[in-house]
């Protein structure tokens, strides 16, 4: 499939790498709508775009709400007469092991609040289910060809201090399999579907995490530095490009070896 | 352009360029963009006509789940609040303006 021409959707679309992803799409001739939460954030990307000679529209929606999901594939639509690419980058953390003691008597001094279990499922599963599932219900019925990119991580792999966000993102690597497996099943063969599993990834949302941690891992990157959302985004667009990947999940960390890391 | 009013919201579609923007009025004055670059060579009446179904799609009025959702109750004392089943036959989104709604109910 090619980039130029098609019509992209970016959930998260608003900063970081799904950002990027819409920057790496307008530059490429896609047209592309623009979904985040946050307005402000929708208004300088969407206007970016505009410079670069680009086609957006910018959707505020929140991807946990079904009906917010069945408003911005509509609204694409509407906008740009079909859908191609579905990009669902939205996504948080709330770190904080399961359990915490208290140092004198031993005993748990706190539990990981059930808020922020629930705040990261509803986001990075519940929501990317919503978005994969209602783009592909209109790349059926409307025969287009499409791609489907469910945005993992590489702390799939059970990262201490985020047992909400590793069951989140373990399950989206997973959605690539089930998917196809079904569209096979259901002679759906218009549709691919490519989840992404970035690596540590120079963005906001590593702001919020614990710096030190955030070091310490970094010395367990080969590449030696943070991954830039940019290359995340040409992986996304070489996925676009390249019809024989399908049903897998790409890991793109710049070579975390976690040796010294906490990941086991 | 004149602007576009719908469902109290004020819309303005710019020209720029053979390309459409397309913004509108928040509640403290300031402006956000729903869209730049759109409708490449249409005219401005067919622009607008393409605006109004634009922005019907992405600002639908009606029954909106906000808050609570059935998925996930919220209890308030004793009381358990749920939100409306989205996936209901009966659930109505509509994308009609407030003032045309009844009239076609
Ligand atoms: N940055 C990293 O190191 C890294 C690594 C691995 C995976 N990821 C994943 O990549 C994706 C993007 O991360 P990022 O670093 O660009 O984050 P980011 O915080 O920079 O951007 C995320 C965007 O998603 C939006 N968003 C959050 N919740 C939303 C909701 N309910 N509805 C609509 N929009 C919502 C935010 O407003 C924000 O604009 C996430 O899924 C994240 O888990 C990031």
């Amino acid at each position: 499939m090619e980039i130029k021409g098609s019509v992209a959707l970016v959930t998260g679309g608003g900063n970081g790498i799904g950002e990027a992803v819409v920057k790496y799409f307008a530059g490429h001739g896609a047209k592309v709508a623009v979904v985040d939460m946050v307005q402000k954030n929708i208004d300088r990307v969407v206007k970016d775009v505009q410079e670069m000679g680009g086609e957006a529209v910018g959707i505020q929606a929140n991807v946990t709400i079904e009906a917010d999901t069945a408003r911005f594939i509509k609204g694409t639509i509407e906008a740009f007469g079909k859908l191609n690419i579905a990009v669902s980058s939205a996504g948080i953390i709330r770190d904080g092991t399961m359990l915490s003691l208290d140092k004198e008597t031993g005993k748990v001094s706190k539990k990981l609040g059930f808020d922020k279990w629930q705040a990261v499922i509803d986001t990075n599963l519940s929501g990317t289910f919503l978005t994969m599932r209602d783009a592909a219900e209109a790349m059926v019925n409307g025969g287009w060809p499409g791609l489907l990119v469910p945005i993992s991580s590489v702390n799939k792999c059970g990262q201490v201090g985020q047992i909400n966000y590793s069951s989140a993102k373990v399950a989206d690597a997973l959605m690539p399999k089930i998917i196809i497996g079904e569209f096979l099943m259901r002679g759906i063969r218009n549709i691919r579907c490519v989840a992404i599993a970035p690596g540590y990834t120079a963005t906001p949302m590593l702001t919020g995490m614990n710096q030190d941690a955030l070091k310490a891992i970094l010395e367990d990157v080969h590449l030696g530095r943070l991954v830039a959302p940019e290359e995340i985004a040409s992986m996304i667009g070489y996925c676009v490009e390249n019809e024989a990947l399908n049903a897998t999940t790409i890991e793109i960390t710049g070579g975390l070896c976690y040796p010294k890391g906490i990941a086991k | 352009m004149e602007s576009i009013r719908y469902n109290d919201m004020e819309f303005s579609v710019e020209k720029d360029g053979d390309r459409w923007t397309l913004t509108y009025g928040l509640p403290g004055g300031s402006k956000a963009v729903a869209g730049a670059g759109l409708f490449a060579g249409l005219s401005e009446s067919e622009a607008r006509t393409r605006a109004l179904a634009l922005v019907k799609t992405i600002f639908p009025v009606g029954v909106r789940s906000v808050g609570p959702d059935v998925m996930h109750p919220n209890m308030i004392g004793d009381l358990k609040i749920v939100g409306p089943d989205v996936a209901h036959p009966n659930f109505v989104y509509w994308n009609k303006d407030s003032v045309s709604s009844p009239k076609d109910l």
